[in-house]
């Protein structure tokens, strides 16, 4: 062992010493809040989406209610071109004069048509089918797939058909988009169909008509039959009016925040008021308020939520923003007050409460200087938490018809229109959906964050 | 326990007195004549109506009648101003019962998967599992009910065209298989909150000092969990089933909606939609009388459960 | 010497947290004889109930680590066994009571249920015999109406009368050691009173060994034989309970002991507590825990912790103090040599 040296010991460091640096509450509860990943993450979608709501309209200059019957129900894409042609002009088809329009022997089998093919290019205005005549047949089905048939029983939609040998042509102008189908042509004795069939895939060019596309200005100079020009651009796709989707959803997060953010702030503010007089001056008065506020809880909530919006004023297929935000106020303030009373009703019991009043503070001074400072915290966690909840009721009343009605869009009642096309166009549900699913996660996301953020802090103070 | 309960019984009472009579007045500040405004009334059942009601009588005397026609144990809610002759009462009797079917399985449904589910989480804490879960947690809570109702029809319309034929109906009602994916789906919202109060209450217990006492008693590790963590951390759970049973029943209006289940709720919206006011009015309060019953219900079994309530 | 019932040799313990990792135990060895008390003593988070739960197996791993050491219970190796070995010791052979009696109990659960519990599980008995000797023990911690209070539930009961539940739960097995984590602190001050004089009048009935966990002074005085004094996750000083109290051999001994109320002696006496606090045990010092508080630390003690002196037969310091160069003290007993 080395030698030790048992002089007396030279210390420079102070014992009592306090090492932590002193944080005020916020400051505090801001450094808890950035470090978590989740609701930091969830601020920044709050603040794109107040982007989106209040900078979207301007940068993006579509009308929500403008029709664009060119493209009704498209998914989402990147721009679209279009073939210009001219108005429409009926076809008279195809009879080949030397074919006999009937058969001239009953046959117990024919060949399925060859040749099948359209006369020209097939566009969204028309398709125009032409094939070979069959021997022995009396007329033709004609079917369309989306898929490629599997077999005789998988032709798709029928679309109609021909009543004579010889006429071997047909025109489709059923709703047509631009994507694959597949055709088949049957033939038919006359009245029933014989087993065989022949399938062509056709990919129509989606087409404008001159005139239309002079009305919608999309018609640059020089521009004629032929050639092509660029439809109007729709990234989220359109509805099944072939309004714009994405024009619509900042429509409808105007209404949709609005009463998510409003609402809250509201009924909180006056369930702050209700529950903090209740807990600040307790006793008869308190049992009194809160007994009423029981009442209110008690009621049932969307069906009193739709009572109270007819009542005030606006019937069925009427807009109303104002009554939903009025209804919103008169039911869901209760949960805030009773918040508010509990922790009101602590506070009052703290010591430093008593030292202050005994030191002459006024009920002004008690409830500005102490009482409000240690109640926003939880305040401000019961106004995270309410938002998502507005948005939610205001989704589901408009879901049901019961809120804001068309043509003023809401995520909600765009829900409602798109579950109806679901099957076929998801889209037009699965963009609003998205939006509502986003917005709530992302304030119940930062409510939990500030809920941390805040209630550890108070832990380590009591 | 008795006075207990018949404390909370009056207080019910009094509670839905006072549903009823917010039923009252709202209903009396839609603008509009209620007669006035359906064509489908004859004279006749007008006459009636107006008798029954004294519709002509000053409003303080039309809110006696109101309330006298709502005592038990006859109460009743009148005629419907839509379907003609049929008396609230029997709209009632023939929906509810979809309703509550619908609402019970969705409540047991949420309630055992809520369980189980935080009982998992808590157990692979920051594990796979209950990553996973808690992921699936926060889309069931940030996702409206008319979405997973949509993609519930959705994957059925899949499942059956997978399986050639009809396997579980996308819609209506009337056998087993019809119940399931609308209770399911009406259950989801309130099984992801459930499973997320689960959790944080078991993570609650697992650090309580009882649990250490058991250990150091040298139980077992699973009978620690069944016979003392788990009973303690459900305590909780159980006070939010009451409100919950609320958020369920009415929820059941769109599920009712989108798979066309003719429940209580379907009924409603479209009285509302057809301004129907003696169905509106029978049915708000009908309601509120069951939901109040059933949180009374709630605490009741909560008082079994933990012994604090039941002796005091 | 009376026969050595538990045998700790040199455990240390170690938490892994986000801010590092903290030695909360170092090197820590102890006996317990049979029908003894063994005391250990220190302020709040020195590391006592991380020893003894340690032993029990009750730190939960992780965040907690056995780094080192063995704990011999009648000669058989209990550190550190899995949890199916550990339960055929816990609550048979070491029963346990904590700190706060108002949580420790199941809340849902009877107060005989639960002392029942521990003997249908361990001794295999029906759900009835097990109650109606969950009564006879509660009768014998002096609980009025046994029979009654049996079916009670915790909240129904007082602390104290919990704290008795407790013991009489431990006492299901008839251990050979009860470890008692600072059992009284919770109570008022009379009802401290009533549950020692429970737990010494069961030890002497049952001949069992008792590790108390405590910071009062008062307490471990009136009941303890040997004693443990710990700091900073170390036990710097131990031996009987005569040599800790009058011939204190470590300055931190002699601190808390300036620190206690005495009723003999000087009446104005002040009570001189000990300036600062306990070392951060996440970077422990190298030298002795107690230089920074010591008003007696030299170079030395800075430099390297001090080794073990042993002054008496079982009485052991660890203080420079004893080493032959140091500078003598008017108040340390120094080894006399």
């Amino acid at each position: 062992m080395s030698v030790l040296d048992f002089s007396p010991a030279r210390r420079t460091a102070q014992i009592e010493q306090l090492t932590r640096p002193s944080l005020s509450y916020w400051q505090d509860a801001w450094i808890r809040l950035r470090k978590n990943v989740r609701a930091i993450i969830s601020l920044y979608i709050i603040i794109l989406l107040g982007i989106f709501t209040a900078l979207g309209p301007v940068l993006w200059q579509v009308d929500p209610a403008l029709q664009d019957l060119n493209q009704v129900s498209q998914p989402p894409s990147l721009p679209k071109t279009a073939i210009l042609v001219g108005q429409y002009e009926p076809w008279k088809g195809i009879v080949i004069e030397d074919f006999p329009p009937e058969a001239i022997e009953y046959l117990e089998m024919v060949d399925a048509p060859m040749g099948l093919r359209t006369s020209d290019h097939p566009t969204t205005q028309r398709v125009r089918l032409i094939w070979n005549p069959v021997h022995g047949a009396s007329g033709y089905n004609i079917y369309r797939n989306q898929r490629y048939p599997e077999d005789f029983n998988d032709l798709g939609l029928p679309l109609g058909g021909t009543f004579a040998g010889n006429e071997v042509s047909y025109e489709d102008r059923l709703s047509l988009e631009s994507r694959s189908y597949y055709y088949s042509v049957v033939p038919t004795d006359g009245f029933d169909e014989y087993e065989s069939f022949s399938v062509v895939e056709i990919i129509p060019r989606t087409s404008i008509t001159l005139d239309e596309a002079r009305s919608r200005g999309l018609l640059p100079e020089g521009k004629t039959i032929g050639e092509e020009v660029s439809l109007k651009f729709h990234p989220f796709g359109t509805d099944y009016l072939g309004r714009d989707i994405m024009a619509r959803l900042m429509e409808g997060a105007r209404v949709s925040l609005f009463i998510g953010i409003f609402a809250p702030l509201f009924y909180v503010l006056f369930g702050v008021i209700y529950g903090g007089f209740a807990g600040y001056f307790g006793g008869q008065i308190d049992a009194l308020l809160m007994r009423f506020a029981d009442f209110v809880v008690a009621l049932p909530f969307l069906l009193f939520m739709i009572l109270f919006k007819i009542a005030f004023g606006i019937g069925p297929g009427e807009s109303g923003i104002v009554p939903m935000l009025i209804a919103l106020v008169l039911l869901s303030w209760p949960s805030t007050a009773r918040l508010v009373r509990g922790q009101v009703l602590k506070i009052r019991e703290q010591g430093y409460i008593d030292a202050a009043r005994l030191l002459g503070g006024r009920h002004h001074y008690l409830v500005l200087r102490h009482i409000i400072p240690n109640t926003i915290g939880v305040i401000l966690v019961t106004l995270t938490f309410a938002v998502p909840f507005a948005i939610f009721t205001e989704a589901f009343l408009s879901f049901i018809g019961m809120g804001v009605a068309p043509p003023h869009p809401s995520w909600g009642s765009m829900c409602n229109e798109g579950v109806k096309t679901m099957l076929s166009h998801p889209h037009e549900l699965i963009f609003p959906a998205v939006f509502i699913s986003i917005t709530v996660l992302a304030f119940n996301l930062l409510g939990d964050g500030l809920t941390e953020a805040l209630d550890s802090r108070m832990r380590a103070r009591e | 326990m008795i006075v207990y309960t018949l404390k909370r019984l009056l207080a019910g009472v009094i509670t839905v007195w006072f549903i009823a009579t917010a039923t009252f007045i709202a209903m009396h500040q839609v603008p509009g004549d209620p007669l006035l405004n359906d064509k489908a009334v004859s004279a006749e059942i007008r006459k009636n109506l107006e008798r029954r009601y004294g519709l002509d009588k000053p409003i303080t005397h039309q809110y006696l009648i109101f309330l006298r026609n709502m005592l038990p144990p006859n109460p009743d809610f009148g005629i419907s101003f839509t379907q003609q002759n049929r008396r609230v009462n029997d709209i009632i009797k023939d929906h509810f019962p979809v309703s509550a079917i619908l609402g019970l399985l969705a409540i047991f449904f949420s309630a055992a998967g809520g369980v189980l589910f935080g009982a998992l989480t808590a157990i692979y804490r920051n594990r796979l599992p209950d990553i996973v879960i808690m992921f699936l947690v926060i889309l069931g809570i940030s996702v409206p009910s008319f979405v997973f109702a949509a993609l519930g029809q959705l994957l059925l319309v899949n499942v059956n065209s997978l399986m050639g034929y009809s396997l579980i109906p996308v819609a209506g009602w009337g056998s087993f298989t019809h119940m399931l994916m609308p209770s399911l789906v009406l259950g989801l919202g309130t099984m992801a909150l459930l499973t997320r109060l689960m959790r944080t209450s078991m993570l609650d217990v697992v650090n309580e000092d009882y649990i250490k006492t058991a250990r150091a008693k040298g139980l077992s590790p699973q009978r620690i969990f069944f016979k003392h963590q788990l009973r303690n951390a459900i305590l909780p759970v159980i006070t939010v089933l009451g409100p919950q049973i609320a958020v369920i029943t009415t929820g059941g209006f769109i599920v009712e909606l989108v798979f066309a289940i003719p429940g209580l709720g379907r009924y409603f919206v479209q009285a509302v939609q057809q301004l129907d006011y003696t169905v509106i009015m029978g049915t708000t309060v009908f309601y509120g009388a069951f939901l109040v019953f059933m949180v009374i219900v709630v605490d009741i079994l909560y008082g079994f459960i933990d012994p604090r309530v039941r002796v005091q | 010497m009376s026969e050595n019932i538990l045998e700790v040799t040199d455990l240390s313990v170690e938490f892994t947290t986000y801010g590092g990792t903290v030695k909360a135990v170092r090197d820590v060895s102890f006996n317990v004889e049979r029908g003894k008390t063994l005391a250990i003593v220190g302020e709040s988070g020195c590391g006592k109930s991380v020893t003894v739960q340690s032993i029990m197996g009750l730190t939960p791993t992780p965040p907690g680590k056995i780094t080192s050491g063995s704990a011999k219970l009648n000669g058989r190796e209990i550190l550190g066994l899995p949890t199916r070995e550990a339960n055929q010791f816990r609550g048979v052979e070491i029963g346990m009571i904590f700190q706060d009696p108002m949580t420790s109990l199941n809340p849902t659960m009877t107060i005989g249920d639960q002392i029942a519990e521990t003997l249908m599980v361990h001794r295999g008995k029906s759900r009835r015999d097990a109650f109606n000797q969950a009564v006879e023990l509660l009768a014998r911690t002096h609980i009025p109406e046994a029979t009654k209070r049996a079916k009670q539930y915790p909240f129904e009961f007082s602390g104290g009368m919990l704290q008795r539940a407790m013991i009489a739960q431990s006492l299901a097995c008839g251990p050979a050691i009860l470890i008692a984590d600072e059992p009284t602190t919770a109570l008022d001050v009379t009802i401290q009173a009533q549950i020692l004089e429970i737990m010494l009048e069961l030890q002497r009935t049952e001949n069992m060994s008792i590790i108390l966990i405590t910071h009062d002074l008062a307490v471990v005085a009136r009941i303890a034989d040997n004693v443990a004094v710990m700091y900073a996750g170390e036990i710097i000083e131990s031996g009987s309970v005569d040599d800790i109290f009058y011939q204190s051999a470590h300055p931190y001994t002699v601190g808390l002991r300036s620190a206690m109320p005495s009723n003999t002696g000087d009446r104005d006496k002040q009570l001189l507590p000990i300036a600062g606090s306990p070392p951060d045990l996440f970077s422990p010092p190298k030298g002795c825990g107690y230089y920074a508080r010591c008003p007696y630390a030299m170079e030395a003690c800075h430099e390297s912790a001090p080794d073990p002196y042993t002054l008496t037969e079982g009485h052991i310091a660890r203080c420079w103090l004893h080493h032959d160069d140091a500078p003598p003290t008017d108040v340390i007993h120094r080894v006399t040599r």
